[in-house]
């Protein structure tokens, strides 16, 4: 890992400003309903990207085509230098363990414990980490997100913020460069929903990550990012910082911020 | 990790337990086929098999000892059957050891039994041939009965001509002074019409039933899966039994008058000694009560078979063992 | 196209289901294996179930005899009892019942529980933890209920017919010994067999449509329960026909 960062820092200094996700008229249908229609986005090392809109409006699917589980209609996705149309399997599993994605249901497997949860990504992953190194990184990431004491319980034994947070700690298990959150705060109380907002902005500073955050709570958005991008009827509307679209007098805009 | 482990146990035990189970049923089936353990082959010949195929149970003495290995048609009258007997039985089978065939059960499939001959004779090596007897089959069976009852009938018919010959002769009553005598006979031959007509109808039944018979599958399987005919059957024994009652008191009846008349007339008292001089009523009266006696001793037969039921075979084997051995008393 | 709706859909149905199928075959069998799973998976499918289909299986030989004894007596062959029984317990009933107990217990397990992890995104979080999900979850699932499904027929068959010997011995009096003998002198291979080899296919009906049932479920928790539900009903129509087409074959074959 060191040698990797090492690699980057330099880069860092040679171009100030890395793109490490670039998304360009990326197109994706369900039958007649288009979700994204020219889509384009870009994410910059270290940068913290909002990207907001109505329920339904394609937020979900947007991400889901950058990891690689849906397959976008037309378009480029380029995450770290490499484009995810043209990878095969092997190289799809290695942008995945760089890419974080917290989903918006926790996705925490019910049949396992929290510790086999935080395991998971790290076994499957082919990764060659010993058993001690594996259990020193749960207690590290667990400590974290402040739930050391749940590590042997069920997923089902959590509360929601506890789960959301346990989440959390699987995707950052693996280092990732880029995490993508789908509604981290979606079926939270605001309290909660706060700290979890928190957390995210304290995590992306400790883990130096980049983040994409799919939302439509205001708070958490303001809370979290550096920029928002509008998304609306599958474009990208327009953007600018939370204080800059506050201002905006555009009636599509202004909805969101009433 | 450590119950991941005992689970795996679990699963293991589950496995190897239902392994055990199939490698179990799977021996204890294929014991009687003779798939495990060492065996030979002996031949047999005959020329109707009655539907016996491969794999049906080979008996000796009533033992289980081998199957039916291929039944092979060797000309239009000859067929081949090789048997898989176990080694074990090399010691027991000799070569003239009787091979019949025989049905496990009522309604069980076909078997072979090896009969022990007890003469001594060699031991039957592998691939010998040996002799075969002639079984009753249920067609047999019913066909024996089917001439029994002929009989009887013949036998009725003619006592029947006998006695409406006495009756119709009043002279012969009148010249009879003895008053018991014909009070006797009258009842005698009241007694013999009930028991002509109880035989008459008896025997249309049994015609009757031996016709499904053989316009069905030829074996008593058909019957008795119809149970109509079944009950036929059953009332027809009823009958058979009832006639044979008859009979039996008829001819004792018979015999007791027979004696009296003969006493009348050796001592030539009464009237009754001219015409009963007569022989040839003598010799038909003679004939009706001897083929009475046969009649009623083969109703009593079949009457004793039906009543074993579902051991007919049972029984006729007995019979059929008495009766070879008595043939060998007078033949060899 | 002028097919009803009704049709449309369940034709619809059947190719996803042998195309689903086809998947199982083409990717169930190439590396990587999920060996510790597949165990995993065998021992809830197979060990867990055992209790079930035991009990099930005891109480089908029990009645079964009970039932079959007034009409053997009126054919006086009272003591072919154990010989009927056997026939039928490993010949049919068996196989069939307890691939339909196991249908209720897996197949609906099987669906709810891979339509749950569909519907909270599970299934998309293990794609993206570097695992092939229909590897993981449906091959593995697939397969421990073809192999356990005949273990559990076969131990179900000694169950239900140690049942049958209970039950014989209620009115009538045998020995576990000589109820044995007859019940084994009774059957052939042509009786275990043929009946063997379709429980394999019997488990792979219920393990395939549960998956499949499951795996494709609908957003939301009412997704879940029709999975769940229609895993059940799917397969165990498809148990009798397969029994159906399993008769016919090995009446083909000749072993009838």
């Amino acid at each position: 890992m060191g040698k990797v960062q090492t690699i980057e820092n330099m880069s860092i200094k040679k171009m100030p400003v890395e793109k490490v996700l670039v998304i360009e008229k990326l197109c994706k249908s369900f039958g007649d309903n288009h979700v994204l229609v020219d889509f384009d986005l870009e994410l910059n090392k270290g940068e913290n990207v909002a990207v907001l809109g109505k329920s339904g409006s394609g937020k979900s699917v947007l991400i889901k085509c950058i990891i690689g589980l849906l397959t976008p209609d037309r378009g480029r996705i380029n995450v770290l230098g490499q484009n995810i149309d043209e990878m095969n399997i092997r190289e799809l599993d290695e942008i995945r363990t760089k890419v974080g994605f917290l989903f918006q249901s926790n996705a925490l497997y019910d049949s396992m414990t929290v510790r086999e949860n935080l395991e998971f990504p790290l076994r499957r992953h082919w990764i060659k980490i010993t058993v001690a190194e594996t259990e020193r990184k749960v207690i590290e990431v667990l400590n974290n997100v402040g739930l050391l004491h749940t590590v042997d319980m069920m997923p089902a034994e959590l509360s929601g913020g506890m789960r959301k947070r346990i989440a959390l700690a699987r995707t950052l298990i693996l280092d990732p460069e880029i995490i993508l959150y789908d509604e981290p705060t979606t079926g939270l109380d605001p309290i909660t929903a706060k700290g979890i907002s928190n957390l995210i902005k304290e995590m992306g500073e400790k883990y130096n990550t980049s983040a994409l955050i799919i939302s439509h709570d205001m708070n958490c958005i303001r809370a979290t990012s550096d920029k928002i991008v509008m998304l609306i009827d599958g474009r990208c509307y327009t953007t600018g910082t939370y204080e800059e679209l506050k201002e905006n007098k555009d009636p599509k805009v202004k909805q969101f911020f009433e | 990790m450590a119950k991941k482990t005992i689970n795996n146990v679990k699963l293991g035990i589950f496995a190897l337990v239902g392994l055990l189970v199939m490698i179990f049923s799977l021996y204890m089936i294929g014991k009687d086929t003779n798939m495990f353990g060492s065996n030979y082959t002996l031949r047999v010949r005959f020329d109707n098999v009655h539907g016996l195929t491969s794999g049906n149970n080979i008996r000796y003495a009533g033992i289980q000892v081998g199957t039916v290995k291929k039944v092979k048609i060797l000309n239009d009258t000859l067929i081949e059957v090789s048997m898989l007997i176990d080694t074990k039985m090399k010691n027991y089978i000799h070569m003239s050891d009787i091979v019949s065939m025989s049905t496990d059960g009522l309604m069980g499939n076909r078997i072979l039994n090896i009969a022990p001959a007890k003469d001594g004779s060699p031991l039957a090596q592998d691939g010998d041939l040996l002799v075969t007897k002639k079984s009753t089959s249920t067609d047999d069976m019913l066909e024996t009965l089917d001439k029994t009852n002929r009989n009887i009938k013949d036998v009725s018919e003619e006592l029947k001509m006998t006695f409406l010959r006495i009756n119709s002769s009043s002279a012969l009553w009148k010249l009879l002074s003895d008053e018991t005598l014909p009070n006797n006979l009258r009842a005698s031959a009241v007694s013999i019409r009930h028991a002509a007509v109880n035989a008459d109808k008896m025997v249309a039944d049994i015609h009757e039933i031996i016709n499904d018979v053989k316009a069905g599958k030829g074996s008593l399987g058909a019957i008795l899966t119809d149970t109509t005919i079944a009950y036929n059957l059953n009332e027809a024994v009823v009958r058979i039994q009832q006639v044979g009652d008859h009979a039996d008191e008829l001819a004792k009846q018979l015999t007791r008058i027979a004696e009296t008349i003969k006493q009348d007339v050796n001592t030539g008292k009464g009237p009754a000694h001219a015409i009963l001089k007569d022989s040839s009523i003598v010799i038909n009266l003679n004939n009706s009560l001897s083929n009475i006696e046969k009649g009623t001793a083969s109703f009593n037969q079949v009457m004793e078979a039906l009543k074993h039921n579902f051991l007919l075979r049972g029984y006729f084997r007995k019979l059929e063992k008495k009766q070879k051995e008595e043939q060998q008393k007078a033949g060899y | 196209m002028s097919l009803p709706r009704t049709w449309q859909r369940f034709l619809n149905e059947t190719g996803e289901l042998s195309r689903f199928t086809g998947r199982f075959f083409s990717q169930g069998f190439k590396p990587r294996y999920e060996i510790s799973e597949l165990l995993r998976q065998c021992y809830i499918i197979g060990y867990k179930s055992l209790p079930l289909v035991g009990l099930t299986g005891f109480i089908m030989g029990l009645v079964l005899t009970m039932q079959l004894r007034p009409s053997l007596i009126s054919y006086g062959a009272e003591s072919q009892l154990p010989a009927m029984v056997s026939i039928a317990v490993v010949r049919e009933i068996g196989p069939v019942i307890t691939a339909l107990i196991f249908a209720g217990k897996i197949g609906s397990s099987i669906g709810a529980e891979l339509g749950s992890m569909r519907v909270t995104e599970q299934i998309d979080a293990m794609e993206v933890s570097g695992t092939n999900p229909f590897k993981f979850l449906v091959v593995t699932r697939v397969l421990a209920a073809t192999l356990m499904l005949p273990v559990l027929v076969l131990l179900s068959d000694a169950i239900s017919l140690y049942g049958s010997y209970l039950g014989v011995n209620i009115k009538g009096v045998t020995s576990l010994d000589l109820f044995f003998k007859q019940v084994f002198d009774a059957l052939s291979f042509d009786d275990f067999i043929p009946a063997f080899i379709k429980t394999y296919f019997f488990g792979f009906a219920v393990g395939i449509v549960g998956c499949f049932k499951g795996f494709n479920s609908k957003k939301g928790t009412e997704g879940v329960g029709r999975s769940a539900n229609s895993a059940v009903v799917v397969s165990s129509v498809l148990i009798f026909i397969l029994d159906l087409l399993a008769v016919q074959i090995t009446d083909l074959f000749g072993l009838n």
